[in-house]
């Protein structure tokens, strides 16, 4: 018998603060009229299933097989993804920055969140932490060691602060012994992290 | 006010929002130039951080014109203007225990630079 409720929580434990404040601004602006509830399910429902990292791993897998595609991805980034069919709020203006092995790009948005959403979905929450968004301007090398990632000191560290209303994605290096594989199976490599350029491939 | 419906929902999400804007405003200033940020202190809503406030970097990209946050916030009106990318050497920043490889790039607006 199962001991978790119809979220998965645990039956005794009681719901969080936050939740709370989340289920009772939901129904109040339910109860105006001021959200539709089918308009709500088509925000999450889009934001859990379609959209995520998978859209720019397609990217990604195009760009390592594809060297017209990637000199376009990178001179014009909003209408080369376009052209896969991924555009929209959060996105309208893309730019791709390509790692190699003696350049490695990062992105942070050091103001509040800002993160490119048709093509990555929603910022992972350590995206928002105040930690990573102070911290990553000013010692990017620490940081980035924290997820794992220890670069060489000849290699260029180029930190991306989204400040406006323009959206990074990182190109990340294609992965050694990747060398046969097609470009549907080298999607699959792809990591968000990698995209956000707190991870190599 | 309009509610959110299914419909209304998969425009915003498919087809919304970009800050470009379609107006003939010059730019003041070039790729390559050297340019300093300006010691302001807007109150209200800016997208320029303290931590590059007096600093000076080299323009890297004109995005093109854009609506400007820092009034629209405030329906102040968009007072379109240029973007730029603007690349800044870490030690610029964060002072000589910065490494010497490490940059910073930042969209910035014409309204935020003068010419360093």
């Amino acid at each position: 018998m199962s001991n978790t409720g119809r979220n998965g929580q645990p039956h005794d434990t009681e719901p969080k603060d936050i939740d709370l404040r989340i289920k009772a601004l939901e129904s109040i602006l339910l109860d105006k009229g001021l959200v539709d509830a089918q308009g709500l399910n088509e925000i999450i429902e889009t934001y859990e299933n379609r959209i995520g990292p998978h859209n720019g791993a397609q990217i990604v897998a195009r760009a390592w097989t594809k060297s017209d595609y990637k000199k376009w991805l990178l001179n014009d980034g909003t209408a080369a993804i376009a052209s896969l069919g991924f555009t929209g709020i959060e996105g309208a203006d893309v730019v791709v920055v390509e790692n190699t092995p003696n350049v490695h790009n990062v992105i942070v948005c050091t103001l509040c969140s800002c993160y490119p959403w048709p093509i990555l979905g929603l910022p992972p929450r350590w995206y928002k932490s105040a930690a990573y968004r102070a911290r990553v301007v000013m010692e990017p090398r620490s940081v980035l060691a924290e997820f794992g990632l220890v670069l060489e000191e000849q290699c260029e560290v180029r930190v991306w602060d989204s400040t406006a209303e323009v959206r990074y994605m990182v190109l990340p290096e294609r992965p050694p012994g990747s060398e046969g594989l097609d470009e549907k199976s080298l999607a699959e490599l792809v990591t968000r992290d990698s995209m956000i350029g707190v991870a190599r491939l | 006010m309009r509610v959110v419906t299914p419909k209304v929902a998969r425009q915003i999400i498919h087809h919304g929002g970009s800050a470009r804007i379609d107006a003939a405003t010059a730019p003041c200033f070039s790729v390559g130039q050297r340019v300093t940020v300006r010691n302001i202190h807007p109150c209200g809503h800016t997208r320029v951080p303290r931590y590059v406030r007096s600093k000076t970097g080299v323009i890297e990209r004109d995005y093109g014109v854009f609506v400007f946050p820092d009034t629209s916030a405030h329906g102040e009106g968009n007072k379109p203007q240029h973007l730029y990318n603007v690349c800044f050497c870490a030690q610029e920043l964060w002072g000589s225990t910065a490494s010497k490889h490490d940059f910073l790039y930042i969209d910035l607006w014409d309204d935020y630079l003068e010419l360093a």
